[in-house]
């Protein structure tokens, strides 16, 4: 029996080195990675990360931080993205590194990243954590407004050495929006009931960007609360009698002709107004009577340059008077996509 | 059954721990990354060769992080907590006299979880804290369920039973009202984390882990043989020069320890704890100075092998390994039930 016990001690003896070791080796890495020039940069938390001066092999934690590497035209250094990632759709064929949440460290370090990009909104703090103890550096924005997105293209562009993409890239959708809330400018901002998820019904809290960016549109969130995704009671819905209810789609419409919205709209609200009059207490209220129903492009949950475009979407869908085809022409002077800047456009921007 | 000598013992701990070792170099050699199995032998033993002379420099840098850096103390960490949960579930099976005792079902596991989230929730970013609320709400949580499973001053096995049950899903429905409640940025993580979580810690909470561990399940160990008695009935233990009480508190707190441990560092893994005791006295008896030690060995090798399918079965994404103890574990439970009823 003492034996058995003395075996028993062996074994977890042979573990603990194992233990041991492995936080050697990972001294010892740390000691022996930063060979090429590295430059300390702070993040938008306040952790000083390591940046290699040529970053050559990025990894996004979050589908928002591939679509700013798309849109800043770094794509070909891109060699990990994270699930969910579709936008645009050439980042779906990338490899992945599973989900934003729980990625697999071990895909992260495979796919020998020289920079991992994070964001507070859906990575956890300990993943950046463990990515920082194993000598990779990962660099974490923390966008809460629509500015604070821009932000973060910015500083990104600053990270990965595409500054001169994304000065051009943030002058041109600062633009945008200037040329938007000046059209708005005289515009009460319409009621909103934002749709998050729609079992338990959820909408946007004060700290959201969703928030932000429903100002930015000419709108307000029925709903003012400090938690970020609220779940709220039908009754609390009649009681706060929203001017419209707003949902988030995905619909990849054509809208590029400025005044139309994306084809796959009209249909879509007219399901969802269908869906709403069959429903006791939903069909009575006054957004459903009157058929206000505003239907968005899904890009508006995500942090990133084509939150823009929803933007405007929505601003047009919220006030149509203001975007009748006589002023239609003052918001398109302005490049629309950042797909397809044209290198004119953004030297006459900057 | 055989009787139990030493070298019985000894021999039945020495096939586990080998079956442990495949068990631990095989979930070395799969995972996301590709890394085929000669380079992971080639880095095992540069790396077991460079913990003697120092020199790391024959190991390519990645390789050497995926294997050293990630898989191995992921792994460890799976054999810490398999043994934790393993033998707190033997543990409890015999202070409470009931086959069905385990952490996981006596509400011991939510107890924990909620110390931890208590922890997250207000002292972030004071050490141990998380370890020790965890182990205090497991305490309190075994000492409530026990109180509860009296029935005129006797430990009454059903009402012990749901009195668990009822623990559990009152701590969870707590634990669903501070995750509500609470909006903090590292509260968001709790959902996986509520179902069992083995992404990599820190090393040096795995080196405390082990100490604390090996010390909990040692002075359980040391009670072994009047655990025996025990079973057999207080009085008759008693009467044995058996001193109950004292026994009792001890295994009682190490369970404690031991599961409260493992929830800090890991979530709430089921089936463990259940399961392997059960597994293991099917093939060895039901004397506590083997079923200890077998199964510790034993729920091991069940966890890292489970965290091995959980992390590799849909890679690159990861399951929440406690849905893997799960899915393996509740109908391999139905079978034993089963062979036990006919």
């Amino acid at each position: 029996m003492r034996r058995a016990t003395a075996l028993n001690l062996f074994g977890a003896a042979m573990l603990l080195c194992g233990a041991n070791s492995s936080s050697f080796a990972l001294a010892q890495n740390a000691q022996e990675r930063p060979k090429q020039p590295v430059r300390r940069v702070i993040d938008e938390v306040g952790r000083s990360v390591d940046v290699p001066a040529q970053v050559n092999r990025i990894v996004t934690l979050a589908p928002n931080l591939a679509e700013i590497i798309y849109a800043l035209g770094a794509e070909d250094h891109l060699v990990g993205v994270s699930e969910y990632t579709d936008h645009p759709p050439a980042a779906k064929e990338k490899p992945s590194i599973g989900m934003p949440v729980n990625p697999s460290l071990e895909a992260i370090v495979g796919a020998k990243p020289d920079l991992v990009l994070a964001t507070t909104s859906i990575n956890l703090v300990k993943t950046v954590d463990t990515l920082a103890r194993l000598g990779v550096p990962a660099y974490t924005t923390d966008p809460h407004t629509i500015e604070g997105t821009l932000r973060s293209i910015t500083d990104i562009g600053d990270v990965i050495g595409s500054s001169h993409e994304a000065t051009a890239l943030v002058a041109n959708l600062q633009a945008r929006l200037d040329a938007l809330q000046t059209k708005l400018k005289s515009e009460k901002p319409v009621r909103v009931l934002f749709v998050v998820w729609e079992q338990p019904l959820q909408s946007v809290g004060d700290n959201t960007f969703i928030a932000d960016a429903l100002h930015w549109a000419g709108a307000e969130s029925a709903i003012h609360t400090k938690q970020n995704w609220p779940t709220i009671s039908l009754e609390e819905v009649v009681k706060l009698n929203p001017d419209y209810i707003v949902y988030a789609e995905n619909q990849m419409g054509d809208d590029s002709n400025g005044s139309s919205l994306p084809a796959g709209i009209r249909p879509a609200i007219a399901r969802h107004l269908d869906e709403l009059r069959n429903q006791p207490v939903w069909r009575d209220l006054s957004a459903v009577r009157e058929g206000h129903i505003a239907i968005v492009d899904d890009e508006i949950q995500v942090p990133a340059p084509g939150l823009i475009d929803s933007i405007e979407q929505l601003a047009r869908e919220l006030h149509p008077a203001v975007f009748s085809p006589q002023s239609v022409s003052h918001v398109s002077s302005v490049p629309r996509t950042w797909h397809s800047i044209p290198s004119e456009a953004v030297s006459c921007v900057r | 059954m055989r009787p139990l000598t030493p070298k019985r013992i000894t021999w039945i701990c020495v096939g586990l721990a080998a079956i442990l070792f495949v068990i631990v170099v095989f979930s070395l050699e799969v995972g996301a990354s590709p890394i085929s199995v000669t380079d992971v032998v080639k880095t095992l033993l540069r790396g077991a060769a460079a913990m003697f002379t120092g020199n790391w420099g024959t190991i390519p840098p990645s390789n050497k992080l995926i294997v050293f850096g990630l898989r191995l103390p992921r792994v460890a960490l799976a054999v810490l907590v398999g043994a934790a949960l393993s033998v707190s579930g033997a543990s409890f099976q015999a202070l409470l006299r009931n086959p069905l005792a385990d952490p996981y079902v006596l509400g011991v596991s939510s107890g924990a979880a909620l110390g931890a989230i208590f922890s997250l929730a207000w002292f972030p970013h004071f050490p141990w804290t998380m370890q020790l609320l965890a182990f205090v709400g497991a305490l309190l949580t075994i000492a409530a369920v026990y109180f509860l499973g009296r029935r005129g001053g006797q430990l009454d096995s059903t009402t012990l039973l749901l009195a668990g049950i009822v623990a559990a899903s009152f701590l969870s429905a707590i634990i669903m009202f501070l995750m509500t409640t609470l909006s903090g940025r590292d509260l968001r993580g709790m959902a996986f984390w509520l179902m069992g979580d083995l992404a990599t810690p820190p090393a040096l909470r795995l080196r405390f882990l082990f100490i604390v561990l090996l010390i909990a399940i040692g002075a359980i160990y040391t009670t072994a043989s009047d655990l025996n008695l025990i079973l057999t009935g207080e009085r008759e233990a008693h009467h044995l020069g058996v001193n109950v009480a004292r026994v009792k508190l001890v295994v009682y707190v190490g369970a404690s320890l031991l599961t409260g441990l493992a929830v800090s560092v890991s979530g709430a893994i089921g089936y463990v704890g259940l399961l392997i005791p059960h597994v293991m006295r099917m093939f060895f008896g039901s004397d506590y100075r083997l079923l200890i030690p077998a199964s510790a060995l034993g729920g091991a090798i069940a966890l890292a092998l489970a965290d091995t399918l959980a992390r590799t079965i849909v890679a690159p994404v990861e399951l929440p390994v406690g849905a893997m103890t799960a899915a393996i574990g509740a109908p391999v439970f139905i079978y034993l039930l089963r062979r036990r009823l006919t």
